[in-house]
């Protein structure tokens, strides 16, 4: 016996009503408070710092390598040291039982938004900087610890051959090794083996004068796939292929020790990416299933005696629809948009004094780069400390 | 027959539900949510935020040391409190420190525990590469300059020179760290001496080793 339309109605409506609170629920999930407003100035660092203080939390590392990046280019490095700092007792700590990284792996949040840390080639970079300026305060075995703990970040590749693959940070640690009395051997060994061409200068313990140098436009994030549920790395564009430094008598040829491109591009497949790929999954079955509950619903709906499996057919398939529009497989592309491509390093012999320098960038030939050199002094107050420059083709 | 659809209607609703909520999008992957630091000291275990030097391994360190200091017989049975000089430690780790702290809380511990058994001296580092020999061959020389004072001339009167050091304290921090998709390890080897003055041959040394592990949260991974 056919049921009665007077009994119909509500148990669908029950059920319509059911299925939008859930995808209003399920919608309401994935959003989060909005940044506070503030005035863009169109200074870098002042943005920069602006935005640190008013941007979502989970955005905050990610500020702070931007601007720390800016501040070490302006020769700010105090700033940079309070930046770098605060952003790596982030990166220092494990974050297991972190709650926005436990809601990035659910099926109705964005992988965005877990709080930031950057992808192994960034998180190398902050290390790295931060070396660099233990290194200008007189700290090298700080630095050294800066220099592993950046190349630990890198040991995590799929495929091993790309695992802690920086050579400047090996021959870094050799140098400092060397500078502290130490053996540098291992260090060198492993930055000579992973020395494409040409190879890297022999180590100096004795030299007082170290150059860090940096150029080109580094990579930036995309996501592709169906749902961008796939993070992919484009590689930055640089016409500088290489560099020349002059200071005094001495000219010291710049060639790339690391590419942040290839750093970038050589990690390999992350947990996360199937994470993602899992999300996308649901999100395409829910989906499907959504579209063929509707469709069903709507046929079985147009016979009487069929309409009210039609209609919670239907109303099923709506909410399944929901849950699959709520579904968030979209990889996080947020990423530290202001590194370089290249990196580069000269250590020198320099006596006490003051010394005109450049560093002239070179592009596809060896060609000078107009309107790009870099001039700077030297100031060399000890034979025996450490003088450390930082130039970047982005130095302002 | 009439069929119940209140009970298919809600038998539906349960199955989507349990599809929806029980669902994981991290199904597959083995520890999604990481695995907590946990200290490997055997006297102590605790929740960590890093596996690198914290405020709970500069504590355990210092008081073993600071103890370990006061029972040798070089600073327990001395006629008069030995002269210590405090030099930087080494950190040969990943993990960049504050040198100081390590020295600086054993000297405080040592103050407040043995007033009096011991008397410190406030000597800059010096250069930044300056190795401990050279420390010690420039406080020879200053003794033999007369610029501070040495055994020979601790009771003359009149003797206005900066106090010369019997020992100086040191201490290095080794590392040894590893990290695959199973997790972070981060092994740290603290070692301390007291190396006499004049003959730079180490009267104490003691040591401590901490093991951190952990592993990231798999959306870091």
């Amino acid at each position: 016996m056919p049921c009665s339309s007077a009994g119909v109605g509500p148990r669908a409506l029950w059920l319509l009503v059911s299925a939008l609170g859930a995808g209003a629920l399920l919608g309401g999930c994935a959003t989060s408070p909005p940044a506070k407003a503030w005035a863009r100035t169109g200074d870098p660092l002042a943005d920069g710092l602006a935005a640190i203080a008013n941007e979502p939390a989970r955005d905050r590392v990610l500020w702070q390598y931007r601007t720390a990046a800016v501040a070490m280019r302006r020769g700010q490095f105090a700033q940079a040291k309070a930046l770098l700092d605060d952003a790596l007792l982030t990166l220092g700590g494990i974050s297991a039982g972190d709650k926005s990284a436990r809601q990035a792996r659910s099926y109705f949040h964005r992988e965005a938004k877990k709080a930031f840390r950057g992808e192994p080639y960034e998180r190398v970079m902050a290390y790295y900087y931060r070396g660099i300026l233990y290194w200008i305060d007189g700290e090298p075995d700080n630095a050294r610890a800066c220099f592993r703990s950046a190349q630990l970040q890198d040991s995590d590749a799929e495929n091993k051959q790309y695992a802690s693959d920086y050579l400047l940070l090996d021959y870094l640690e050799a140098l400092a090794t060397a500078k502290l009395g130490g053996d540098p051997t291992d260090a060198l060994k492993r930055a000579q083996a992973l020395a494409k061409l040409p190879q890297p200068p022999a180590l100096d313990a004795g030299a007082n004068v170290l150059v860090f140098v940096e150029y080109g436009n580094g990579p930036t994030k995309y996501a592709t796939g169906e749902y961008h549920e796939q993070l992919r790395f484009r590689p930055g564009v640089s016409v500088h292929q290489s560099a020349v430094l002059k200071a005094g008598d001495q000219t010291v040829e710049l060639a790339p020790s690391d590419d942040l491109n290839f750093q970038a591009t050589t990690r390999g497949g992350r947990v996360m990416d199937h994470i993602l790929g899992n999300k996308a999954v649901f999100k395409s079955a829910t989906d499907s299933v959504g579209d063929a509950a509707l469709v069903s619903g709507a046929i079985l709906a147009g016979d009487h005696d069929t309409r009210d499996v039609g209609l919670g057919l239907a109303a099923a398939g709506l909410l399944s629809k929901i849950v699959s529009a709520a579904t968030t497989p979209a990889a996080d592309v947020r990423c530290w948009d202001n590194l370089p491509q290249y990196l580069s390093f000269a250590a020198l012999r320099l006596p006490v004094g003051a010394y005109p320098a450049t560093v002239e960038f070179r592009g596809q030939g060896g060609s000078p780069i107009a309107n790009l050199t870099k001039s700077f002094t030297i100031n060399v107050t000890s034979a025996t400390a450490d003088t450390v420059v930082f130039v970047s083709d982005k130095n302002q | 027959m009439r069929t119940n659809w209140a009970k298919v209607y809600w038998l539906f609703g349960l199955a989507v539900a349990a599809l929806v909520l029980g669902g994981c999008a991290s199904s597959g992957v083995k520890n999604p949510s990481g695995v907590a630091v946990t200290e490997m000291r055997p006297d102590e275990r605790g929740f960590v935020a890093g596996t690198g030097v914290e405020s709970q391994d500069l504590v355990a360190v210092t008081d073993k040391m600071a103890r370990s200091i006061l029972a040798i017989p070089e600073i327990a049975n001395a006629a008069t409190p030995p002269v210590v000089v405090l030099y930087p430690v080494q950190n040969n780790t990943r993990f960049p420190i504050n040198k100081d702290i390590f020295l600086t809380r054993i000297r405080t511990e040592l103050n407040t525990k043995a007033r009096g058994k011991v008397s410190f001296l406030s000597r800059g580092a010096g250069a930044q590469t300056d190795p401990l020999l050279s420390a010690l061959e420039r406080e020879r020389e200053l003794k033999a300059a007369g610029q501070v004072t040495s055994d020979a001339d601790k009771d003359k009167p009149g003797v206005s020179q900066f106090k010369g050091a019997d020992y100086y304290l040191t201490g290095k921090l080794e590392g040894l760290s590893g990290r695959t998709s199973q997790g972070l390890s981060d092994y740290i080897l603290y070692s301390f001496q007291l190396v006499d003055v004049r003959t730079t041959g180490i009267v104490w040394e003691d040591k401590a080793e901490i093991k951190k592990q952990g592993l990231e949260d798999a959306a870091y991974r």
